[in-house]
């Protein structure tokens, strides 16, 4: 059994014909060919498979992908303006906030969403917002310096 | 302006931050199917009925791999001791263990079909203590099965795999001459790698018989030939090709899932891809957990005069590289320490646990918590200060080490000295007695010396193109540690190119040459001697022809910028293209340098000595806590690590792993630790077994370099992968014993309901 789906994908609408049991990860990656998500512990909990769904971050492995009928997604792919790269990817670049680069997705799109609704987080708030984003090569350093440049830009939240 | 020490972009940033960074789970292929696993519920037993039929008539099933189908292949691999069957065939090891694999159309159809698979076990009693194991009458995981030369005395049955025992002076006599002796038992538990990327292959044939196999492993030169003997097919008709892995740590040294795909694929003539969920990589691989018991007597002014060691890992289920790591941590259980007389003794067993292989640090941790922690023992009842002790007792340049290794490039005390200091430390006043109320604080330090990989060979091959920019080909494997960045920064210094210039293969040994494995630490040292050397040639050739050309002698010649020139005359040049041109007549072709870089252990038969390293590794970690007495929870305020690197050629990459190294250990040090009961995995997911995340980060964490280059290494480098993975523990325990005034707990993690008890034991039971 398929259901038909309509939902905006990083800006672009979508038809889509889905199982009702896929999740939204299933179907970025098999079915949109989106790989720059990806599954890490397939329960919701290393943050690896994080997305926006109406600019609020979700594990892709966690939500149907009916769910997203009639709401926008946005994946990391979604991010660059052409060859221009979104604030948080060009400082998470500037301070090589990554090492295996697998959690990377996952962390940009929480950082990014953690930007948008609290531009100036402080390092608790940081620390709080992306304890649900693991990274095993340990690069919280890292990390927590990009969004402590990106939380003094003003720009970076549109 | 030289490269080498400079801290260039990564190579691979802009592909890591866009999303585009290619995984071997991206890899899609026509007709591709998905494989899945029926594994094991008990830990161990035999399997007296299997029927499969009713999962192979289920529709979108398209092969389905059993026992029966492991006749003419040779069904039994592993790297060091082939014990561990493609899967099981007459009995299951552990819970978890693969009986049947499917392949399916879609994975919920494989699935589906493990559900139909008829099996019937009969239970066989089970052993998960690696003592117990080694007892007479323990069941025995592999009746008959042994690794070659070992002292039979030690060997109590055949749970234990193998021994490694080293001998100086004369134990009685150390402990005649000890005014003090200090005997304790440490133990370390089962730790999961937890690199993100689950473990994932996928494998198909070609019609002429080849095996081509996109795997995320850290060693594709050894899983071509295991998979090569498996399948009795010569090296070259399997192709082994690797792309970024997410992250390794050791879990992904050792053939793992490309057997099953490879056979899985042949039976179903389609490419099938295998992506473990997170439950299974608990069952896949982790650390093993070790019993260390260590005696060591000591004069009155803190000269060790004997240490006597005994250590116990757990190999788990099957073998893999248990019987190195065991030997690996034998050679180093007695610490970085000058003592004349030691007797040190290293088992590997067998218990009905998953199996292990690598984990980050290579059995070194294990015992660093051990000697480490004693080592502060030993300050507090001779009232000296710890950071004094362990200098005084430290291993010098020029040194025979108790491994028969004559030391070099050691950089112990100064990273020591350095991680210290960075914690204002206080000498002998860290060992003051505290007053046990509300939250005290501690400082602790600790010290580590690893060996590495002693026999390996990597070989690299550079080309030069005509327009001046070059690649690598290497089987090294990028998995975040920067390698392709740092070996980039090597061939460009050597041939006088920008480092954006010079681009690095993924691994596919259709391709690249041989490398021993991208583990242990070795990549810069011995890929990293390879690339040096084989770009060297390049710049030979380049000026032998401009020698040729410009009429010169060679030794007149420097190359720098992309050009030949004679010194002192800058108009006399050429440039890449044009010495191409004088060469090959046009600006075409390409010109190759190739080496293979060997380290060759060569120890005594009897005595186990002579040089078992191609380089020692030195580090120092220094740490502050609160622990909180009421609650029994400990916070690390600050850890700092320094580590000795030899020469960083991209001093950033070698902080970040320090770094990583550091948070890892952190995890080990605090909370991880996995649970099993009758060796069934009670936290075998990240909901239960918890990973250090972003709010564990101490306040104040920092990598330090210590650069005392060594003579073999390419301009003078070291390997840090995993460095620093072995003080942090007993730092941080070091640093929790002081706060509770010489309190000390001895088994990790150290876990709040621990200290409670310590406390409970130590102190308020005595009121």
């Amino acid at each position: 059994m398929r259901i038909q789906i309509t939902t905006t994908i990083n800006g672009r609408a979508r038809e889509l014909l889905v199982k009702p049991n896929e999740t939204l990860l299933e179907i970025l990656r098999s079915e949109l060919h989106l790989k720059g998500t990806v599954e890490g512990c397939g329960v919701g909990v290393c943050g690896s498979c994080t997305v926006l769904v109406d600019g609020r971050p979700v594990s892709s492995c966690l939500m149907l992908s009916t769910n997203v009928e009639g709401k926008s997604v946005t994946t990391i792919e979604g991010l660059a303006q052409g060859d221009r790269l979104d604030p948080v990817q060009e400082t998470f670049l500037k301070y090589q906030a990554f090492q295996c680069g697998y959690c990377t997705s996952g962390m940009i799109m929480a950082t990014k969403a953690l930007l948008e609704s609290n531009p100036h987080p402080s390092e608790e708030e940081v620390r709080d917002y992306l304890s649900g984003n693991l990274c095993r090569c340990g690069t919280y350093a890292e990390v927590l310096a990009a969004i402590e440049e990106l939380s003094k830009k003003p720009e970076v939240h549109e | 302006m030289s490269l080498i020490g400079i801290d260039i972009p990564r190579v691979d940033g802009p592909a890591k931050v866009t999303g585009g960074a290619q995984y071997t789970a991206n890899i899609e292929l026509p007709q591709m199917v998905y494989a899945k696993a029926l594994r094991s519920i008990h830990p161990h037993a035999r399997i007296i009925h299997l029927d499969s039929s009713k999962a192979e008539r289920l529709p979108g099933v398209v092969a389905v791999l059993t026992r029966e189908d492991l006749t003419g292949i040779n069904p039994y691999f592993g790297p060091m001791v082939k014990d561990q069957p493609i899967v099981a065939i007459d009995r299951v090891r552990y819970v978890g263990d693969i009986v049947v694999a499917v392949a399916a159309e879609e994975r919920d159809i494989a699935e589906a079909a493990l559900s139909l698979i008829d099996i019937e076990y009969d239970p066989m009693p089970a052993v998960f203590d690696s003592l117990e194991a080694m007892q007479p009458g323990a069941p025995i995981l592999h009746p008959g099965r042994r690794l070659g030369k070992t002292e039979s005395t030690l060997m109590t049955n055949e749970n234990v795999i193998s021994v490694f025992h080293l001998d100086e002076g004369d134990l009685a006599t150390g402990f005649k001459e000890a005014d003090e002796i200090f005997e304790d038992v440490y133990t370390t538990p089962k730790v999961q790698h937890g690199h993100i990327e689950p473990h994932v292959a996928t494998a198909f044939w070609e019609p002429s018989g080849k095996l081509v196999v996109y795997s995320a492993t850290q060693n594709p030169s050894m899983i071509r030939v295991h998979l090569g003997e498996i399948f009795g097919i010569p090296q070259t008709r399997v192709r082994v090709i690797v792309p970024f892995v997410g992250g390794g740590f050791g879990g992904k040294v050792h053939l793992r899932l490309e057997p099953i795909c490879a056979a899985l694929a042949r039976k179903a003539r389609r490419p099938v891809q295998w992506l473990l969920t997170r439950e299974e990589v608990f069952l896949t691989g982790h650390c093993q957990a070790s019993v260390v018991k260590i005696r060591t007597g000591v004069k009155r002014d803190g000269a060790l005069v004997a240490r006597e060691v005994k250590v116990v890992y757990d190999t788990g289920a099957y073998a893999l590289t248990g019987p190195t790591v065991a030997s690996n941590g034998g050679q180093t259980c007695s610490g970085p320490y000058r003592i004349p007389h030691q007797n040190l003794t290293s088992y590997c067993v067998y218990t009905n646990s998953p199996p292990t292989g690598p984990y980050r640090g290579f059995g070194h941790p294990q015992v660093c918590w051990a000697y480490e922690s004693q080592m502060d023992d030993i300050a507090r009842r001779l009232q000296m200060d710890p950071l004094e002790l362990r200098l005084k007792n430290l291993v010098q340049e020029g040194d025979v080490f108790v491994t028969g290794d004559k030391l070099t490039s050691i950089g112990i005390a100064d990273c020591l000295k350095e991680a210290a200091e960075a914690i204002n430390w206080e000498g002998k006043v860290e060992q003051a007695p505290r007053e046990l109320t509300g939250k005290v604080f501690g400082k602790g330090i600790a010290g580590m010396i690893k060996t590495v990989m002693p026999s390996s060979n990597s070989a690299a091959i550079v080309r030069l193109n005509a327009d001046g920019s070059a690649v690598l080909l290497t089987s090294s494997v990028e998995m975040g540690q920067g390698t392709h960045t740092s070996l980039a920064q090597i061939v460009a210094e050597e041939i006088g190119l920008p480092a954006d210039l010079v681009s690095v293969t993924f691994p596919d040994t259709d391709v690249t040459p041989f490398d021993r494995s991208t583990s242990s630490s070795i990549t810069i040292f011995n890929m990293g001697n390879a690339a040096l050397r084989a770009a060297r040639q390049v710049r030979e050739q380049l000026f032998e022809i401009g020698a040729k050309a410009m009429e010169a002698r060679v030794e007149d010649l420097e190359l720098s910028e992309g050009f030949v020139r004679v010194k002192g005359m800058p108009k006399r040049q050429l440039n890449i293209s044009q010495l191409f041109r004088a060469h090959f007549g046009a600006p075409i072709g390409s010109l190759f340098g190739s080496f293979d870089f060997q380290t060759t252990a060569e120890t005594d038969p009897i005595t186990g000595k002579g040089k078992t390293t191609a380089f020692l590794s030195f580090s120092a970690c220094a740490a502050e806590v609160e622990v909180d007495i009421e609650t029994g929870k400990i916070q690390v305020h600050r850890i700092i690590t320094s580590v000795d690197a030899g020469k960083a050629i991209n001093p950033r990459q070698c902080h970040l792993q320090n770094e990583g190294s550091m948070m890892m250990s952190l995890g080990s040090t605090l909370f991880e630790e996995m649970v099993f009961d009758n060796g069934q995995p009670i936290n075998a997911t990240f909901l239960e077994y918890m990973l250090p995340s972003i709010k564990d980060h101490p306040r104040q964490f920092k990598s330090l370099l210590v650069e005392t280059p060594h003579p073999d290494g390419p301009f003078g480098a070291k390997g840090v992968g995993e460095t620093a993975v072995g003080p942090v523990e007993p730092a941080i325990g070091n640093a929790v014993a002081n706060a509770l005034g010489g309190i000390r707990i001895r088994d990790l993690p150290l876990r709040p309901d621990k200290v409670l008890a310590v406390l409970e034991a130590n102190l308020w039971g005595k009121k």
